[in-house]
């Protein structure tokens, strides 16, 4: 990833209303009572290490180790008991980018990125804008919108498949109030599956979404708005000329965060569509193709290959997003002055 | 180099020095001054299953003053990974589930099971018989003994059968289409668990039984390849009796046995009229009634002949759940084991888990008249054979049930699951 | 934002209808993870979109009742504020260091903790359970609470980063000026500045701990030390689920999670209003 923070070094302006930069120009000045070299002073290198040590020390140890090992797994082929002894090298690797329940999986992978996005951004800005008002029991709403992602995903995936089996709830209710034509198999129907698996995520994560909007949203002096009303905007423009663009930063970081959640999508499948029916329903996933053909089968060496694949994939979707889009935020996007 | 970055680097040192060093063997058992202490791994977390359990283990207890077995009740769907774990870390527990074929076999390769050839008794032997006992071996070395055996088969509602005007049991596979074609009408199908994959495949593996020579079939556990036609022959003749669409709708989204809405709460509130299953359904069929008391007009009958295969048409499958040694585990570990096959720990046993005992005195214990239609099928059967899945290992296993769901979802065809099978040697 | 006030007068009644409506379709699920409590499995799988009838309390307060069910609530209250307080924590501190200062390798000190998040923890669990035995924290709450802070750092630090940066330069500069010291900057006006962000991440992680099944699973042997989550597994027999329990059971360990959110929404929208005044 290239290191775009701190950007270029902008301008720093006040006006009248004390108007605030957006982006991340906030490093560069060099402070003005310390005596002004090139690279930065020892007492900063302390004050780093002390601050982000703990936090890389714990991370490197939990995480970025267990990973590197389960990379070196993917190199052999292993039954999981013992330590592994039958090195193949690349060979899972090549199995895996010529397997075609691969290349499917990876195809619904891209669509789900692409609806999740789509679905839950215009909801969630939407939610969040009405949320940000003074309404009555804004906060009941908030608690409500937000209960779906409060709940495990292994039981929202129990309570949804009980619900859209065939001969489930949702059927059920539609036969009651006379619209049994209605009813469909939408867990097993490659066509509608994964508009089912769409709308079991939207309704999970637009509460997430509509959170970091909020938050995001603080950031947005009311003295804006309240000169925009003043200069007799309406509240429609208000949000599309002041809120919105504002809003963008959070809006594009709530995006890398879907994306890269949608790529490593597992639990909800899984538990809804099992192992086995979820390639034949059209909504398999490149985890659950991970967990299927390795774990699952006993193939812990190719499984783990799997996974670094599908790490790759990620970090190379976030390195081009973090050079096209997140770029935006860190050369003052907001023009600022007068 | 920054200074952060210096301590990532020496952080990964430290802790991959650390990890790495103390890689040895984890001994947390006691076995100084005679005391015993063993770690027991099951998969009944609650109900009279976990009670058999504490009771044995406390009966043992009692017999061996000096041994105390401590019991670990883990989910069934959990127990292998954290086993797998286990087993990996050098903290196994001294005895636990054994699921035996493929599984099995690679645990045996990785020297993490006890050889217990030499350890089980003759009394053992005798009382369960050698050819139970091959369950728990891997080439001709024993390393668990089996506690149960579970062989499959229809299990149905005699009343729903006799609504339909269907007075016995179906014994070819032409009556069985013709019983379906009367259930149906009565809105009463064949339940079916397709989400979970291995209860469609069950019926592929019985027309493999029926249409494969025991020989062909243990051929296959070696070459893992379906080349032989009667494989071929198997697919086609599930795929006629797919097209008759003898299954419940929707049966690609009904679970197994996962509570409310799986196929066996089908069968146990009298909307399905059969299903075939290993001889654990009664007990899930149970607990999904309608006051969870066992379903009073359960019934049994054994998979039917179907014409020209090379299989016998008494042949029967089933699996057995067993249990085996740690290789690190102390000898009052096969004591246990060889306590575990006696006559009275067999009938409790039974009644815990209301599935067959290995143990043929205790075998005389069984009430249940569905029971002892299953035992007579099974010391009739002229040979048995585990699942193929467990047989020919998860790799091929899976791979299998998978094209198996495929074809009845029409998704893929009889080829498919026979190119299925020969691909997944590729991946393991 | 803009007030409603003026305008509130024809704008309300259509957002309260949308606002309703919603709240139906995200609450039907809910409802009926929660109506399932009371039923039992029987009248599930026969009348699926049914009320219950007879009302079945023996789900409910069989859980209630059970002592182990209080344990697990303690277990994951230990577990999941331990980890909210470290990820937060220690989560700010590296966010801080990455908005504000400007060092060689920060790019790659923001790419090793955003690399965290691509790779699927269902893999990293195997070398993860060996490293938590070799430090001797198998079947501790620690051992739980330690990876969970670690796993939880990238997301938090994604979300923190933007945050912290938007900080104006001119309240450091200001801060400078009074000789304070860049921690002090920190500590006094950094923090106050971005509670909105923290009390973000802190619910996510807090909501993220409650409910992870997979680490505890591994690592937690003994029943003392299970979570809420892993208690599901008492109503998992070895062949089948008691799906009516389960559902009551989820019902009951949702509430904690759900009353933290409500204690800390409303922070969310405390805000930066007037932090900068000419």
């Amino acid at each position: 990833m290239s290191s775009n923070f701190g950007g270029k070094r902008a301008v720093v302006t006040e006006d009248a209303a004390g108007r605030r930069v957006r982006g991340g120009s906030g490093a560069d000045t060099p402070p003005p009572l310390r005596p002004r070299r090139r690279g930065i002073g020892w007492a900063q290198r302390l004050e780093i290490a002390a601050l982000s040590g703990p936090a890389i020390l714990m991370f490197v140890g939990f995480v970025i180790f267990p990973v590197l090992l389960a990379a070196y797994y993917g190199f052999y082929r292993w039954k999981g008991f013992g330590v592994p002894t039958n090195f193949v090298g690349l060979d899972n690797y090549v199995t895996i980018l010529q397997d075609s329940s691969f290349h499917e999986a990876l195809q619904h992978n891209g669509l789900i990125v692409v609806l999740s996005i789509l679905l839950q951004g215009p909801v969630a800005v939407g939610l969040a804008l009405l949320l940000n008002q003074r309404l009555r029991g804004q906060s009941i709403i908030r608690v409500l919108i937000f209960v779906p992602y409060v709940i495990s995903e292994v039981i929202v995936g129990t309570a949804w498949s009980l619900m859209l089996q065939t001969n489930g709830a949702v059927n059920d209710a539609l036969k009651s109030i006379g619209l049994g034509s209605l009813s469909e198999d939408w867990l097993a129907n490659p066509k509608l599956a994964i508009w089912t698996l769409m709308l079991i995520l939207t309704w999970k994560y637009v509460g997430f979404a509509v959170i970091l909007f909020l938050a995001g949203m603080q950031n947005i002096p009311e003295e804006l708005s309240e000169a925009a009303a003043v200069d007799g905007a309406s509240y429609w423009q208000t949000q599309r000329r002041i809120t919105l663009p504002l809003l963008a930063p959070t809006i594009r970081i709530w995006a890398f965060l879907s994306i890269i959640g949608a790529l490593q999508l597992f639990d909800l499948v899984y538990i809804i569509w099992g192992q086995y029916v979820a390639s034949t329903a059209g909504t398999s996933t490149m985890a659950t193709y991970m967990v299927t053909e390795g774990r699952n089968a006993g193939n812990y060496g190719y499984g783990n290959a799997v996974a670094v694949v599908l790490f790759a994939i990620s970090f190379v979707i976030a390195l081009v997003y973090q050079r096209f889009v997140l770029r935006r935020d860190t050369q003052g996007a907001l023009t600022e002055g007068q | 180099m920054a200074p952060n970055r210096t301590l990532a680097v020496a952080a990964v040192l430290a802790l991959s020095s650390l990890s790495m060093a103390a890689c040895g063997g984890d001994d947390d058992k006691d076995s100084s001054g005679g005391n015993v202490t063993m770690q027991l791994w099951e998969n009944a977390t609650t109900g009279p299953g976990k009670a058999f359990w504490d009771k044995t283990a406390a009966d043992f207890h009692t017999a061996h003053p000096n041994v105390t077995i401590k019991i670990q009740a883990v989910q069934n769907e959990d127990l292998d990974g954290k086993l797998q774990t286990a087993l990996n870390s050098g903290s196994a527990p001294d005895i636990f589930l054994q699921r035996g074929g493929g599984k099995m076999a690679a645990m045996v390769e990785a020297g993490q099971l006890k050889d217990i050839t030499e350890d089980i008794t003759a009394e053992t032997k005798q009382a369960v018989g050698d050819a139970v006992l091959k369950a728990g071996q891997v080439d001709g070395k024993a390393y668990a003994v089996p506690t149960s055996i579970l062989p499959g088969g229809l299990w149905y509602s005699k009343d729903l059968f006799k609504k339909a005007g269907i007075t016995s049991p179906p014994a070819t596979l032409a009556e069985l289409t013709d019983a379906v074609g009367k259930l149906k009408a009565n809105g009463t199908p064949i339940a079916l668990g397709g989400k979970d994959a291995w209860p469609a495949a069950h019926w592929y593996y019985f027309f493999a039984l029926r249409a494969c020579s025991q020989a062909t079939l243990d051929a296959t556990a070696k070459s893992k390849t379906f080349d032989d036609p009667c494989w071929t022959k198997a697919g086609e003749d599930l795929k006629t009796f797919a097209d008759t669409k003898p299954f419940n709708d929707g049966f690609l989204t009904t679970s197994a046995q996962q509570g409310a809405g799986s196929s066996a709460g089908l069968v146990a509130n009298h909307k399905a009229s059969m299903e075939l299953m290993g001889a654990w359904d009664p007990g899930v069929i149970a607990s999904l009634t309608k006051d969870t008391k066992p379903l009073p007009d359960l019934g049994y009958f054994p998979f039917p002949a179907v014409p020209g295969g090379q299989g016998d048409p008494a042949a029967i499958m089933g699996g057995a759940d067993g249990y085996s040694c740690s290789a690190k585990a102390p000898k009052e570990c096969t004591d246990f084991l060889n306590y575990l096959l006696t006559k009275d720990v067999q009938e409790a046993y039974y009644k815990g888990f209301n599935s067959l005992p290995v143990n043929k005195a205790a075998q005389g214990a069984i009430t249940e008249d569905y029971l002892k239609a299953v035992l007579d099928a099974y010391n009739k059967a002229p040979y048995v054979s585990q699942w193929l899945d467990t047989l020919y290992g998860q790799n091929v296993g899976n791979a299998l049930n998978i094209g198996v769901v495929n074809l009845l979802a029409g998704k893929g065809d009889v080829a498919g699951i026979i190119k299925a099978v020969n691909d997944a040697a590729k991946k393991g | 934002m803009a007030k409603p006030g003026k305008d509130s007068g024809w704008g309300n009644p259509i957002v309260y209808v949308a606002a309703l409506l919603l709240i139906g379709l995200m609450l039907g699920p809910v409802l009926y993870i929660i109506l399932g409590g009371f039923r039992t499995n029987s009248q599930i799988t026969v009348d699926p979109a049914g009320l219950p009838h007879p009302w079945e309390f023996g789900n409910y307060t069989d859980v209630l009742t059970s002592e182990t069910f209080w344990r697990q609530v303690g277990n994951s209250t230990i577990v999941a504020v331990a980890t909210t307080v470290g990820v937060v924590v220690l989560g700010v501190m590296a966010s801080y260091v990455l908005a504000r200062y400007r060092f060689r390798g920060r790019g790659a000190m923001y790419a090793l903790f955003a690399a965290g998040l691509m790779f699927p923890v269902t893999v990293a669990i195997t070398p993860l359970y060996i490293l938590v035995k070799n430090l001797g924290l198998v079947n501790t709450l620690p051992g739980v609470i330690l990876p969970q802070i670690a796993f939880g750092l990238p997301t938090t630090i994604i979300i923190l980063v933007p945050f912290l940066q938007a900080i104006p330069k001119e309240i450091e500069e200001a801060a400078a000026i009074d000789r304070c010291s860049r921690l002090g900057f920190f500590w006094r006006m950094v923090l106050p500045l971005s509670v909105p962000g923290l009390i973000t991440v802190g619910i996510l992680a807090f909501i993220g701990s409650w409910n992870s099944y997979l680490l505890p699973l591994f690592i937690l042997n003994n029943q003392d030390t299970f979570t809420l989550p892993l208690g599901v597994q008492a109503f998992a027999s070895q062949y089948s689920v008691d799906t009516a329990k389960v559902l009551a059971f989820t019902s009951l360990s949702m509430i904690p999670a759900l009353v933290f959110f409500s204690l800390f929404e409303r922070r969310i929208v405390g805000g930066l209003t007037g932090a900068v005044k000419g």
